[in-house]
């Protein structure tokens, strides 16, 4: 069976957070996970910090279709943009900002970071969709994740990245452009706004986040 | 010579006046049916259903907006109220709130954790508390926060009518409120005017919370877009105000757009609404 890029998602946050759980792992003793030895809780929860995003609750679907929780992003750094797939404006500057920016970084670099869209327009914007929107643009299935959720879901996520929205009776998004940066923890650590934007101040950012 | 003289007038008239009847039976019933049997839930008046007037709005946007009838608080959430929640939700105690869900000003004029202490009687609204706090609250009442259009829709009721936007005095009432600081020690709740609705205290105590307070795109000075927010904002520009005697409403949009989720505020407080 081909494992799915969620797993391997899966598999990194467990990694990532090995070190975070050892200390008290001897304490409770904790079962043990069979994929990796990893000592974890009956819950899986991890500690985030105090600042990592990856603490909500909120639960996403994936555009194959996969619940996943917003913390299961977590291992490797994030490029994260909300978008919606039917804006005709801003979001196709902000895609083509994104795989600039993927484009900047070396093949080894890019393997090690992310690249996370989540979507407004929770009305349209179904996984099936989403998935469409993949491949009309060539997102690859090894490093992009595409994301929708439910309206206070997607309320909360843009409060945290300082996202500015609004439906218009058209059904359109008027929203602020941002490219958010999250460490591998989930705490926020760069931000661009604008569209067409010089990238280099966000794959400087990345490429200090990723091992070279 | 004209064959349609005042008796077209008359029937064009009599026409216009069953028209406007009708619809004004409509709207009645339209408000009356979904709210019959529905006595509001305790300490919540029924907001019957309406159109809001944005008082912003962008050249797509729609001059008015249908608001469904709702049921808002009456008070704004005390110290009190809030006490309890944060004795049952010990992640929302001051000491132990994630600092990415409130800043450090959170329940700043508390004594302690589980003590409002002199500067928060328990009559009082609950400020200093962040836009992911006051959800947690609804939540953990099993109510919501109001849209920026119901609270707008409910708190532009004067005392005797629903459109006290229109009346000069009502509006010059708000912005004395708005140009006097804050004392340091807020007014109880009870010191709040009752609206047309019977809702207490949404003009005159504290600023409150909205759901989706980010929905309002201001980041410079010109509120008539002159297309320098096109860059951080994809369609927000050529918003334009409708009303410019309107001022309280301007003066909330603009506060609103310069809040963040996590910022907790002396004088912003929260109340609960909920769906019929």
């Amino acid at each position: 069976m081909k494992a799915s890029p969620l797993s391997f998602a899966l598999v990194a946050a467990l990694v990532a957070n090995a070190e975070s759980f050892s200390a008290a792992d001897s304490k409770t003793n904790a079962p043990v996970c069979a994929c990796c030895a990893v000592k974890v809780d009956a819950g899986f929860r991890p500690a985030y910090t105090d600042k990592s995003l990856y603490q909500v609750e909120s639960k996403w679907t994936t555009d194959g279709g996969q619940a996943i929780k917003f913390g299961d992003l977590a291992g490797k750094p994030q490029v994260v943009l909300m978008f919606f797939s039917k804006c005709a404006s801003a979001c196709p500057i902000l895609r083509d900002d994104l795989k600039r920016i993927s484009a900047a970084l070396t093949p080894e670099q890019r393997a090690q970071v992310g690249f996370t869209l989540v979507s407004f327009d929770t009305e349209r914007d179904t996984p099936e969709v989403l998935a469409a929107y993949r491949q009309a643009w060539d997102l690859s299935a090894k490093n992009w994740t595409l994301l929708s959720g439910k309206p206070d879901d997607v309320l909360e996520l843009a409060l945290l990245l300082g996202v500015k929205y609004k439906k218009d009776a058209a059904g359109q998004f008027a929203h602020s452009n941002a490219i958010t940066v999250l460490d591998a923890k989930g705490e926020i650590v760069h931000q661009q706004t604008g569209l067409n934007e010089d990238i280099s101040e966000t794959v400087q950012t990345l490429v200090k986040l990723v091992k070279n | 010579m004209n064959r349609h003289g005042p008796n077209s007038v008359a029937s064009a008239a009599f026409k216009d006046w069953n028209r406007n009847w009708f619809a004004a039976i409509a709207v009645l019933l339209g408000a009356a049916i979904p709210a019959l049997g529905q006595t509001p839930p305790p300490g919540m008046a029924l907001i019957p259903a309406g159109m809001y007037h944005p008082h912003f709005r962008s050249e797509s946007d729609p001059k008015e907006v249908r608001v469904k009838s709702f049921h808002l608080d009456i008070l704004p959430v005390t110290n009190a109220g809030f006490l309890e929640f944060v004795r049952a939700n010990p992640r929302w105690q001051r000491s132990q709130v994630k600092k990415i869900f409130a800043d450090e000003f959170y329940l700043k004029n508390w004594a302690a954790d589980l003590d409002p202490g002199s500067n928060a009687p328990a009559d009082v609204p609950v400020t200093d508390v962040s836009w992911f706090a006051a959800k947690a609250y609804a939540q953990w009442k099993g109510k919501r926060l109001p849209t920026v259009a119901e609270w707008e829709y409910a708190a532009s009721a004067s005392a005797t009518r629903p459109d006290g936007e229109n009346d000069p005095q009502f509006t010059a009432l708000i912005l004395q409120w708005y140009s006097s600081p804050t004392p340091a020690v807020l007014p109880a709740v009870e010191a709040g005017a009752t609206n047309f609705y019977g809702v207490r205290a949404l003009h005159g105590l504290v600023w409150e919370w909205v759901a989706d307070f980010n929905s309002a795109m201001i980041s410079t000075g010109s509120p008539e877009g002159d297309g320098s927010d096109r860059r951080f904002f994809c369609g927000a520009s050529s918003q334009g105000a409708r009303d410019v005697n309107d001022y309280p409403a301007f003066m909330r949009y603009a506060f609103r757009s310069s809040l963040k989720a996590d910022y907790c505020i002396r004088n912003l407080g929260f109340r609960c609404a909920q769906d019929l």
